[in-house]
């Protein structure tokens, strides 16, 4: 067929479709209304059919015209109350309202295509031969036929594979608000006058003026970005309208009745999101109508009513979309989800058995989870859901799952309003910018520098931190994308190469136990105090703290270490040029406001890059909790200590977190009166002890100056007298308890070469001071 | 295609010429969007050797590719000289960064002869043909090969 004039053409089958859309729901209406004909519904499909006839005729487009001619001759009968509109004739009707747009989609191809199998009921209505009750049967298992095909999840629906050429050139066109598009016309013409003003005040000097121009373009710049963001939404009502149609055929073909609820179908977003939403909301309502609601048998048996409940809702809610699916069904069952994960192999029975319940509901999200060969009633929903989750995902929407055993379930999704322009935060790396989506954000960590150390730990090849209780992988952005790792040099405020392999890595530069090969030995510092130490190096600064931002990628959390933190700001996301796009890390690239380019992350493939898988995390994580019981079963960890000497020749260590603070005095500092030791600290008397007091090891040496360690014993102090060098060493705690060992000393270790033997302070405090730990003491420190 | 049309229509056209390493090249004058000296550009990690970074141009991102290290004539050292001559591509602008830029010459293009193997450093796949003038020969790129990815 030739068709002259392509415009008028497009014309027609937007309008048409537009027309059908609505045909849809006003059908069930009136299926729903039964006898009581509601005039001005049947009145409007009757004109949205006669137009479609109109305009079919016009353009010679036969087939359409006698379909439509049809429709319209029936509905005629409906609204002259001839005929009661049963549900078997709206049955015929909707089936033929299907075929119409099919024509029309296809509509090169229409004159061609045979309808006598939608003429024939029609016109057996309209002379009133039409059997109800063969012809329903008939019909049903038509529709039966047709919800199957369409029910095979996943993928797009059936109607999209057929669209052609045409359909595509309808979707790129929009129908916009006449008033909207006057105020953005409006806006556009105040955007001009405002350019104006900023010439005239470029050239002249009132800077007052300059600044209210510039105030106003600001104002000018945010109404027109609202405006055109506002003409790319669309109500959500678009997608939810045709659900009542999928609802009633597949709860007739399945024999549940359902009530289906619809809220909030104004709610509006942006136009691509609506039309990528389409497939995942079609198979939630499926699922929940095919596994959720239970037979009418079963829900008389548990006492629910016959007619099943499914809630659909939209609503805004913190900035995003909310939709929420909800059924009065079976539920899911958690602990069958959990061993059938088990069964499966996706997880250990231990980790099944760590879960919450609302994370055994999710797992119907991992992939793999669902298969087909699941037909219990513990499957059900798995099919496929993985598959909405990702269509969610690359949404930036996040999905979550409550359910309670025979009271039902409801999904929750959330969604962004708009994908053009989204807050981020703004981090630094290897000197550049970088914008992470807040939808993926989940919490900036930063760990002081001191607790690095206790905090940051290594499995494997994995660093992990322990966060509230939970182990996060972390993953260093310069690692993944491969740039050289700085570090903000505390002195000079500048990046410099870090040359660090490990996170955790805090050891002092002169510790005998590590050497390091690559930086050249320096003399290690005598250590008056730790304050001084932690000005010094600079792995104690403040700006060697650890940078962390959790994120979450939906099926998992880790860490990402940054160099900084910026702000947070909304970006526009651009897209990258065709030499990038095997750069899998960007999401693409925003400007920043001092016009350089920021790339914008995307966590999730990082994190595939990063060879970082959900379980595997999970197996890691659970790796370092089995360490950890080993560990704390047998009381093997690795220790750090502080070495100091007596005399010249013998080596001790204490415990390093025994140790309160260490103070340099000098040998006129310490008093005897009445045989004991002391001097005087912080406004009172320190007793100061000595190894060799209790233990059989060569005396004090004589110094002109010491280093007093002080403990906390007995909520008291004690101050040890030692001499330098004072060193802290890591240690395997497989301490040597047998060959040294007598009072005040309980054992030793090797530390670089040296046999050290480890003091017993509170033992040695004991022997000294039996009254402090009798709790009947005289004398008290302040 | 734009080359292609010209080049049926008139014999004429005018060739925008600039280095790359030592080779004087050429590129038609249509093709050229632009020549800019903006120098500010993001790194991008682990983006393909020739990709020096991107620019923002007026709001759009712009992929910068080193014509240098693209043709193999080594990474062009930023100085004064250097610019970017801003192409556009079936998706989106791209810039080309060269050594320095040359005049604009007028060029018959029936007096194209095909390239040699290689011009300077730079392989003769890169060209589409070469052109005399009276003191020098401008080897004429081919836009297509130019931006096309390595594999």
């Amino acid at each position: 067929m030739e068709i002259e004039d392509d415009e008028i053409l497009q014309g027609f089958i937007e309008e048409s479709l537009e027309h059908l859309a609505d045909i849809e729901t006003d059908l069930l209406a009136i299926e729903a209304a039964g006898q009581n004909i509601d005039e001005e519904l049947v009145n409007k499909v009757f004109r949205a059919a006669h137009s479609i006839k109109g305009g079919a005729g016009f353009m010679g487009l036969t087939t359409i015209e006698e379909l439509s001619h049809s429709i319209e001759n029936v509905l005629g009968m409906i609204r002259s109350r001839k005929l009661i509109p049963t549900p078997e004739i709206v049955n015929v009707f909707l089936l033929a309202a299907d075929q119409l747009r099919n024509l029309i989609k296809d509509i090169i191809n229409s004159n061609e295509v045979d309808i006598s199998s939608h003429i024939t009921p029609l016109s057996s209505i309209a002379d009133g031969s039409f059997e109800q009750p063969a012809a329903a049967n008939g019909v049903a298992s038509d529709t039966n036929a047709e919800t199957v095909t369409e029910q095979t999840p996943p993928g797009p629906l059936p109607e999209k594979n057929t669209t052609t050429g045409i359909q595509g050139k309808v979707d790129a066109s929009l129908r916009v608000q006449v008033s909207l598009l006057d105020s953005l016309m409006n806006l556009a013409g105040e955007l001009v006058l405002s350019r104006n003003q900023l010439l005239q005040s470029i050239n002249s000097t009132d800077l007052r003026h300059r600044e209210a121009v510039g105030q106003r373009i600001n104002l000018i710049t945010s109404e027109l970005q609202e405006a055109i963001m506002l003409t790319r939404m669309q109500p959500i009502g678009n997608v939810f309208n045709k659900f009542p149609r999928i609802v009633r055929d597949l709860s007739s073909k399945l024999s549940k009745v359902i009530d289906l609820t619809i809220i909030g179908r104004k709610v509006e977003l942006d136009k691509t999101i609506i039309e990528a939403i389409n497939d995942p909301l079609t198979h939630l309502i499926r699922n929940a109508v095919d596994h959720g609601i239970e037979t009418i048998e079963n829900r008389r048996k548990y006492g629910k009513p016959e007619n099943g409940q499914i809630i659909l809702k939209a609503y805004h809610a913190a900035g995003q979309v909310v939709i929420e699916i909800s059924d009065d069904g079976k539920g899911l069952d958690g602990e069958a989800l959990g061993a059938s994960a088990v069964k499966k192999g996706l997880f250990s029975v231990e980790q099944v058995k760590a879960m919450s319940a609302k994370e055994k509901v999710n797992l119907i999200f991992m992939p793999g989870f669902s298969t087909a060969d699941e037909v219990t009633d513990v499957s059900g929903r798995g099919v496929g859901m993985d598959v909405v989750k990702t269509n969610l995902d690359q949404l930036s929407g996040q999905v979550d799952i409550t359910s309670e055993i025979n009271v039902g379930t409801t999904i929750s999704i959330k969604l962004p309003l708009t994908l053009a322009i989204i807050p981020c935060q703004i981090i630094e790396a290897g000197g550049e910018r970088y914008a992470i989506p807040q939808i993926n954000l989940e919490e900036l960590l930063r760990i002081p520098a001191a607790h690095v150390k206790e905090r940051v730990e290594k499995v494997g090849d994995a660093e992990v931190v322990r966060l509230r209780g939970h182990l996060l992988p972390l993953i260093r952005l310069a690692d993944v994308i491969d740039i050289e790792r700085t570090y903000l040099a505390p002195d000079t405020s500048q990046y410099q190469i870090d040359r660090r392999k490990l996170l955790h890595d805090r050891r002092g530069m002169k510790s005998p136990l590590f050497k390091d090969t690559d930086k050249p030995k320096i003399h290690p510092p005598v250590i008056d105090n730790p304050s001084q130490r932690s000005v010094t190096d600079r792995r104690y600064t403040a700006s060697s703290a650890l940078n962390i931002i959790v994120v979450s990628t939906g099926s998992m959390k880790y860490g990402l270490v940054v160099d900084r933190f910026l702000d947070s700001e909304e970006i526009v996301i651009k897209p990258l040029g065709r030499h990038l796009k095997q750069c899998k890390g960007y999401a693409g690239a925003t400007i920043m406001g001092d016009r350089r380019i920021a790339l914008i992350l995307d966590v999730n493939n990082l994190s595939i890059m990063a060879n970082l898988t959900s379980i595997d995390g999970s197996d890691r994580a659970a790796d370092v909790a089995r360490e950890e019981e080993k560990a704390a079963l047998t009381k093997i960890e690795m220790q750090s200590l502080l070495t100091f000497k007596s005399s010249e020749k013998e080596h001790f260590g204490v415990p390093l977190n025994q140790v309160e603070r260490i103070e340099k005095i000098n040998r006129s500092d310490i008093e005897s009166p009445g045989g004991k030791r002391v001097m005087k600290y912080r406004g009172g008397s320190l007793n100061l002890i000595c190894v060799d007091d209790v233990s059989q090891v060569e005396p004090l040496a004589d110094h002109d100056s010491y280093h007093v360690i002080v403990f906390t014993l007995c909520n008291k102090l004690v101050g040890l007298l030692s001499t330098g060098p004072i060193d802290a060493a890591e240690v395997p705690a497989d301490i040597d308890d047998t060959a040294l060992v007598q009072p005040g000393i309980m054992g030793s270790v090797i530390i670089d070469g040296q046999t050290t033997m480890l003091v017993n302070i509170s033992e040695i405090a004991q022997s000294l001071f039996p009254h402090w730990f009798e709790g009947k003491n005289i004398k008290v420190l302040s | 295609m734009i080359k292609e049309h010209s080049e049926k229509s008139s014999t004429l056209s005018e060739l925008a010429t600039f280095y790359i390493g030592d080779a004087l090249c050429g590129l038609d004058i249509l093709q050229v969007q632009e020549v800019n000296k903006l120098m500010q550009m993001t790194q991008v990690p682990q983006s393909p050797e020739c990709v020096l970074g991107i620019l923002n141009l007026r709001g759009q991102i712009v992929t910068i590719i080193d014509l240098g290290k693209k043709l193999g004539s080594g990474k062009t050292e930023i100085t004064g000289d250097t610019r970017n001559i801003i192409v556009n591509s079936p998706d989106g602008p791209v810039g080309l960064l060269v050594k320095k830029i040359g005049d604009v010459i007028q060029a018959n293009m029936n007096h194209i002869e095909p390239p040699p193997a290689n011009m300077g450093d730079v392989q003769g796949k890169y060209f589409t043909g070469v052109h005399e003038t009276s003191s020098s020969l401008i080897g004429i790129l081919n836009l297509d090969k130019v931006l096309c990815i390595d594999e």
